[in-house]
């Protein structure tokens, strides 16, 4: 059985439907990106899964089980929500030491998970005075206060800077090379696609793209881009077959659905000398754009 | 539901709103008490045990159980705090035993004080004093009376999740419509649950407008338990 399990998830709050019968896997021993634009139901998601919010049907569970009926939830999940607060008052040892209460986790991982996220020294203070990567940190230190073996993270790198974020998502490495399951939920495509294996997309509540990293950047149509001696006939020919041209500079073409290998046997038809001629590299922002429907909409 | 209740009262030793409000009940009941005891003469014994009643603890801990459960929301604390244990009725019931516990406790320091202070002066002005039966009598009826208005806070607050309007609830029950109601329809008056209702548990006399002390407590209980109720249903249909 998969670490976390979403099938059919449905969730409407009045009659808007945030998220739309979404069903994936994520499987221990990788990290799991969840992607997808602001407003998309990723935190929606996590929060259902996490019983935070009730779904409206379907359901998400962590190996079969609802989150509430965990044996021990904090210990065997270790959750940071992007909406995560803390009351201002309180020192962010003493949130930690409330949370390490509440969970049964002995008070010595208090300091551990703050040294750790590197907050050893700022312990002492109050949390309003902690600035957002600091807050991030503590959120990130809170999580592991029960030496979770399945992480939630959404949108974890906010506020981070990028030091933060290369420790944040090394981090995350190690997590899922000692087997653990981590999924991590991000707007930002560059600061998941250097760190995880698999990635699940959605827009609009819906799923559009599920797999390894490389299955998802490959699995679109492909193009080629194309200079030659006389791109208005070489563009004329390729319209002929059906393929979709874009100029993307004025003496450079981009033939959509067409492999390098077609685009050539045209222009060696049409006796049209070429200056270059390269598959078009299809990154994930790309691919994530064209999955969302963001692209060129936005 | 050991380890909530300790977390509970971890979030409530943590925070500087407890030390004020817990520094400000300790200090109003002195200021009252050394005036009185200081200024006022021919006391007997039994005005010398009224005076361990002057314990403003209870008021202080309800609002404090209003704000404890309300700063939840309004910190947006809730959902760390579920995450941790997300049994929400449990999580529910750990804060109303929090509160009883911590208004319990903080009566307890108050009426002991006030005790050691008022013996202090009225012995040394060659006046009389309450006996020990007097003071165990007030700290428990104190310390009854400061647990169930604890737990009624957190019960309010539960229902009102806005700080201030849980607040302002609570001052305009206690002192215009309570106050009211005692006034224009005693019988009515003395079911509730802020000024009516522990008052009846403090005082050891008949009072005709009063409730038998036994029966005080079990409508405090019906006030903390139906609100209780109440804050639980909407706490657990909720989306956070």
């Amino acid at each position: 059985m998969a670490a976390i399990e979403i099938d059919g998830l449905v969730k409407s709050f009045g009659g808007v439907e945030a998220v739309r019968g979404l069903s994936f896997s994520v499987e221990p021993g990788r990290v799991t990106g969840f992607l997808g634009p602001n407003g998309a139901g990723k935190s929606t998601t996590l929060k259902a899964l996490l019983g935070l919010v009730q779904p409206s049907a379907g359901s998400a569970t962590f190996g079969g089980r609802l989150y509430g009926d965990l044996d021990d939830p904090s210990a065997t999940v270790g959750a940071v929500l992007e909406d995560a607060s803390f009351h201002p008052g309180r020192t962010g040892r003493n949130h930690l030491r409330v949370l390490a209460a509440a969970g049964g986790h002995p008070a010595s991982r208090v300091d551990e998970v703050l040294a750790f996220v590197g907050l050893a020294e700022a312990a002492g203070r109050r949390v309003k005075g902690y600035s957002m990567g600091m807050r991030q940190r503590l959120a990130i230190a809170a999580a592991l206060l029960g030496d979770p073996r399945v992480l939630v993270l959404d949108e974890p790198a906010n506020g981070l800077d990028p030091p933060a974020i290369r420790w944040l998502r090394d981090f995350l490495r190690r997590l899922a090379a000692e087997g653990r399951t981590v999924l991590v939920s991000s707007h930002l495509l560059a600061e998941v696609a250097q760190g995880v294996d698999d990635v699940v997309v959605i827009a609009r509540g819906e799923l559009r793209a599920r797999g390894t990293l490389e299955e998802v950047l490959g699995g679109g149509a492909v193009a080629t881009v194309v200079r030659s001696a006389d791109d208005t006939r070489l563009a004329s020919a390729l319209e002929e077959r059906g393929l979709r041209i874009e100029r993307s500079r004025p003496d450079e073409l981009v033939v959509h659905g067409a492999a390098p290998e077609v685009v050539g046997e045209v222009a060696l038809e049409q006796r049209v000398a070429l200056a270059h001629l390269v598959a078009q590299a299809r990154s994930l922002e790309d691919a994530f754009l064209e999955l969302t429907g963001e692209d060129g909409a936005a | 539901m050991t380890a909530l209740l300790s977390a509970e009262l971890l979030k409530l030793r943590t925070t500087r709103t407890f030390a004020a409000m817990a520094g400000t009940a300790i200090g109003i009941s002195l200021l009252i008490v050394v005036l009185v005891a200081a200024i006022d003469e021919g006391f007997s014994s039994e005005d010398a045990a009224d005076l361990l009643l002057f314990d403003t603890s209870s008021f202080f801990i309800c609002a404090l159980g209003a704000v404890g459960i309300t700063g939840e929301w309004r910190h947006r604390t809730i959902t760390s705090s579920l995450l941790a244990a997300p049994a929400r009725i449990r999580f529910l019931v750990a804060k109303l035993l929090a509160y009883a516990v911590a208004g319990a406790l903080l009566s307890a320091v108050i009426t002991l004080a006030v005790a050691l202070v008022t013996t202090l002066i009225l012995s040394g002005r060659g006046e009389e004093t309450a006996g020990l039966g007097d003071v165990v009598a007030a700290l428990w009826r104190n310390a009854l009376v400061a647990a169930l208005l604890g737990a009624l806070g957190v019960a309010i607050g539960s229902v009102i999740r806005n700080q201030v309007g849980a607040i302002v609830t609570i001052l305009v029950s206690a002192f215009i419509v309570e106050q009211t109601l005692a006034g224009v329809a005693p019988s009515v008056g003395k079911y509730s649950p802020l000024l009516s209702a522990p008052a009846a548990i403090r005082v050891v006399e008949d009072e005709p407008d009063l409730l038998d002390p036994g029966v005080a407590v079990l409508v405090e209980l019906g006030w903390i338990g139906v609100l209780a109720a109440i804050g639980a249903y909407m706490l657990r249909a909720r989306d956070l």
